[in-house]
């Protein structure tokens, strides 16, 4: 399982029934076919196009982060592509945001060793990185 | 900070020595560049919607990777314009 984060953009001619349908259609898809929904979000709703898509120039914007298997993006990108009411569509796989960018180990390590100085050792560092800045 | 610029600030004169730019996106300690943050991405591209190079931009070379990418991802969904005018 991985999860991922997908947007879509739905006709702004379609009205509002025929909407909630496609959204329900859509989130019914992800859970078929083994994965599970973890927030629909609507919040964006009518949105400007920064540029025309089949002369439109408004749309829906509609964000679903999910969980699932890995071949299910694709089956979900095949389906969205059939349907002419979406007008563009991205899924994205999420990374997990914590560990993307990893504490310096030099620091971590430091910290760690000397807990009780941790006090004395900070101002220090400070002025350590404040004299790169300057350079 | 601010104290140390103003000391730094008589320059060599004729050749310019511009300011050591710093990554914004280390400064902000963003681990995760998300493309839907609009205006944020907006910052780093020109008027007419390029992604501005590093040289200008001062990103660290890893931000300016994610970077890239979430501006890309930006234009597919219509978030951004691939080119203004």
């Amino acid at each position: 399982m991985n999860r991922y984060e997908m947007i879509y953009i739905i006709d702004t001619g379609l009205e509002e029934t025929a909407r909630k349908e496609l959204i329900e259609k859509v989130s019914g898809l992800i859970t078929a076919n083994g994965g599970e929904i973890e927030k629909v979000d609507e919040t964006w709703g009518k949105r400007r196009l920064a540029y025309a898509i089949d002369y439109k120039t408004e749309g829906w914007y509609v964000i679903v982060t999910f969980q699932a298997p890995a071949d299910l993006p694709r089956e979900l990108e095949r389906n969205l592509q059939i349907d002419e009411n979406v007008l563009r569509y991205l899924v994205v796989k999420l990374v997990e945001k914590r560990s993307a960018v990893k504490p310096r180990p030099v620091r971590q390590a430091a910290e760690e060793a000397q807990a009780p100085e941790a006090a004395e050792e900070a101002p220090e560092a400070v002025a350590e990185t404040a004299d790169i800045d300057a350079e | 900070m601010s104290e140390e610029r103003g000391e730094r600030r008589p320059r060599p004169r004729g050749g310019r020595r511009p300011r050591r730019k710093v990554c914004a996106f280390c400064v902000d300690k963003i681990a995760y560049i998300d493309y839907k943050d609009v205006n944020r991405l907006r910052r780093f591209t020109n008027e007419r919607g390029k992604i501005l190079p590093r040289r200008m931009s001062g990103n660290c070379a890893k931000h300016q990777r994610q970077l890239g990418e979430a501006i890309k991802r930006a234009r597919a969904i219509a978030l951004m314009p691939y080119t203004a005018e």
